[in-house]
């Protein structure tokens, strides 16, 4: 699991069918200094995070095979939205969400 | 799921049982700074992906990694690392103005 900054929505042209009328929304993973890393990625959120919002992903497919199906493709879900961070040892402290 | 470019298309003449008929593609994932660039160009390293959605040559799709991409076959045994689950008609991506893509929103 790690955190990520919710930073976009994506609309499907083509979708596989267990993933019709879910939300995907676009991604990025963050460090514990509040940077951003990686590829951008698309999330699955049943949760009704926003542009803006920090979530915890979790990469497991479970949540998603539980609400889906077994035989959805979709791995990444969010699995909370972020309220606060606090990095005691960061001196930038407490990460604005 | 990331997001790529579909490069191309691969055909196989052998292969094992439970991947003959499939349709390969040849992905190329986006990166940060090449989504915040529009049109997205890619940028990353290519991988072979399974699609059965027909994603065409240019078109942007987001593919699943992992044990999960081979879900959709399930409960069959199938070997597949990487499957074709949304072509993108539009992406809205707005990162912060203070995020280059290359550094997070701090206070």
């Amino acid at each position: 699991m790690f955190l990520a900054r919710i930073d976009g929505t994506v609309v499907p042209a083509k979708k596989h069918p267990t993933v019709e009328g879910r939300r995907l929304l676009v991604g990025q993973r963050l460090e514990s200094n509040g940077d951003v890393s990686g590829d951008p990625i698309v999330i699955l959120d049943l949760f009704g995070a926003r542009i803006g919002s920090t979530v915890i992903v979790c990469t497991d497919g479970d949540l998603a095979r539980a609400e889906l199906g077994n035989t959805t493709p979709i791995r990444m879900s969010v699995v909370g939205i972020v309220d606060a961070v606090h990095v005691p040892g960061n001196p930038v402290g407490r990460h604005r969400l | 799921m990331r997001l790529g470019v579909v490069r191309g298309t691969i055909v196989l003449n052998l292969a094992v049982p439970s991947l003959r008929a499939k349709r390969f593609a040849i992905v190329e994932p986006i990166t940060a700074a090449e989504l915040a660039a529009q049109p997205a160009k890619g940028g990353g390293k290519s991988l072979i992906v399974v699609d059965e959605l027909g994603a065409a040559e240019k078109e942007v799709v987001a593919f699943t990694e992992g044990r999960e991409a081979a879900n959709p076959y399930w409960p069959n045994p199938v070997p597949v690392d990487a499957y074709c689950a949304l072509v993108v008609r539009s992406i809205d991506f707005r990162p912060p103005l203070n995020n280059c893509a290359a550094q997070g929103e701090r206070q």
